[in-house]
């Protein structure tokens, strides 16, 4: 059997790295992505702040696939045939980053772990390529916010005030974590380089309260209370010095100022000196055709170019909005396809969706990237191992985001003696209103402190994520 | 909508007891492996389930 995998980022890779390991040599594992290096994504943020470099956190991924036996595809794929053409095997088609050539890789099975498009065109100005504002998606994004940072710190060392923006480009952003990450790192940054006198920094966000991250916020027992986590946000804001916009969808971006729009339906401008703003994400764009050669792709996605799953996706009020609409297996109709990680298109947002009076849609989409993304990975891969060898059209292997739970650290400073990163878990990441009224998660491991611990966790992550990812002796242990 | 200004927001603050701990390493050491733990809890509990496999 072959098993292709669309995608080497954390998703991909863990699926690949897992089937390999438990698949017999009979069976071929292929990997198809555009990229040559891998990217611990997480760590971008150091990479923004100047704190790491690019080989810091990427590595080339050939040699890797090699030794474990992977084939690899350094190619983009355009189109997918689940159930082959005219009778033929199953396959997709593929462009080569080097050649620009396209060529076709038969497979049985399909993964599709794309990873997100980076949607910048949807704000005008916005990102990096022929915008005005920094990124810390890709490392390059991250290399080139770091060299931005410094130009800005040595004009403010000459004694000039800056406005220094972080957040979301636009209403329908996600990973909101990253930029409160970013936001938070830069504080340090600017303070341990001696300017922080200088900079008002401001943080933008398409959240309707701090502490949201795109999951509805959490509720944290602590101190004989249950706290909101907006309670928490709002006090690192406060006790770091950092001024905050909430609800905002950024209209226009040009090279001073920034144009948004709030859930009160006020449209106001914002000059800025620096601005690392996210960009909404969409699908990476594929097509899908059936055997007779029709294409099916606006079945098999929804709008914003997600391949759809075993999700129950009927258009419902978020007062119904249910966990078990959350997908389990992540088999698309096709039995023999599956779409894991950011490439899965969820049912829902998590968090309460807002429009603004003008109507402007204004709400986070659900975070899937990160110890979610791994664990989808994982569970596919073993459903794929057992389908393969019991030639069962069933998986075996469930994860529902309803089901999971999640640790997360946000780096709030980088410094082993003064850093510190604010230490999360909640349980599960779909909140459960029924299962745990009032809070919808469970207040034993639904978790939050901050401290330098975190920091020493972070960096702790970093090498060992890393050290997995490279399938260095034992990897297989550490967990997703 | 308003630009909060943080320097103008009532919002809960550390104190001094609270801003030291964060940065004391005995007290820092021991709430790594306290949050290690934690975090080991939860990714046991959130790495999938084996369904009944198809007969």
């Amino acid at each position: 059997m072959k098993i292709v995998i669309i995608g080497a980022g954390i998703s991909g890779h863990t699926a690949a790295l897992v089937l390999r390991q438990k698949l017999s040599k009979e069976h071929d594992v292929i990997v198809v992505s555009p990229n040559k290096m891998w990217n611990w994504i997480p760590s971008n943020i150091w990479v923004g702040v100047g704190q790491m470099s690019s080989s810091d956190v990427t590595f080339e991924i050939a040699p890797i696939y090699k030794k474990q036996g992977i084939i690899f595809h350094q190619a983009k794929c355009t189109e997918i045939y689940p159930e082959g053409l005219n009778q033929s095997k199953p396959f997709i088609k593929v462009q080569s980053t080097s050649s620009d050539q396209f060529y076709d890789i038969e497979c049985d099975y399909i993964v599709n772990a794309t990873g997100p498009k980076l949607n910048f065109a949807a704000t005008p100005g916005l990102g990096p390529h022929g915008g005005h504002t920094q990124s810390v998606c890709t490392v390059e994004h991250a290399v080139k916010t770091s060299a931005a940072l410094d130009i800005l710190v040595e004009e403010m060392k000459r004694g000039h005030n800056k406005t220094l923006v972080v957040g979301t480009g636009h209403g329908m952003c996600t990973c909101e974590g990253a930029a409160f990450e970013y936001i938070f790192n830069l504080e340090f940054e600017l303070r341990r380089r001696g300017v922080r006198d200088k900079a008002r920094i401001i943080f933008l966000t398409n959240e309707a309260e701090l502490g949201d991250f795109g999951v509805g916020g959490l509720n944290l027992e602590m101190g004989g209370f249950i706290t909101p986590s907006k309670t928490l946000a709002e006090s690192l804001f406060v006790e770091r010095g950092v001024d905050w916009i909430l609800g905002a969808h950024v209209h226009k971006i040009d090279e001073k100022t920034l144009e948004y729009e709030t859930l009160d339906g006020e449209r106001s401008t914002l000059s800025y000196d620096f601005a690392m703003l996210l960009p909404p994400f969409t699908g990476v764009p594929l097509k899908v055709f059936d055997q007779s050669g029709v294409d099916v792709s606006t079945q098999i996605f929804n709008a914003g170019g997600f391949m759809k799953v075993d999700a129950d996706y009927t258009v419902k009020t978020y007062e119904n909005w249910l966990p078990e609409d959350w997908p389990k297996t992540y088999q698309t109709r096709f039995k023999n396809m599956f779409a894991i990680g950011i490439a899965f298109a969820p049912p829902h947002q998590i968090s309460k969706p807002m429009k603004s009076k003008n109507g402007t849609v204004i709400a986070p989409a659900p975070p899937r990237t990160g110890m979610p993304s791994a664990i989808m990975g994982r569970t596919v891969a073993q459903s794929i191992v057992d389908m393969v060898n019991t030639d069962s059209k069933q998986p075996t292997y469930q994860s529902s985001m309803a089901d999971l739970g999640a640790a997360c650290v946000a780096s709030a400073g980088f410094s082993m003696l003064n850093g510190s990163a604010v230490s999360m878990t909640m349980y599960p990441i779909v909140p459960d209103f029924k299962k745990y009224p009032g809070v919808g998660r469970s207040l034993t491991h639904t978790t939050g402190e901050i401290g330098l611990s975190g920091h020493w966790i972070k960096k702790l992550l970093h090498y060992a994520f890393i050290y997995k990812a490279k399938a260095l002796p034992f990897w297989w242990i550490i967990p997703e | 909508m308003k630009i909060y200004e943080a320097k103008n927001y009532l919002a809960a603050r550390p104190n001094r007891t609270t801003l030291f701990l964060r940065s004391f390493l005995p007290w820092q050491m021991i709430r790594f492996i306290l949050i290690n733990i934690r975090m080991t809890v939860m990714i046991a509990k959130s790495h999938g389930r084996q369904v009944e496999k198809e007969k």
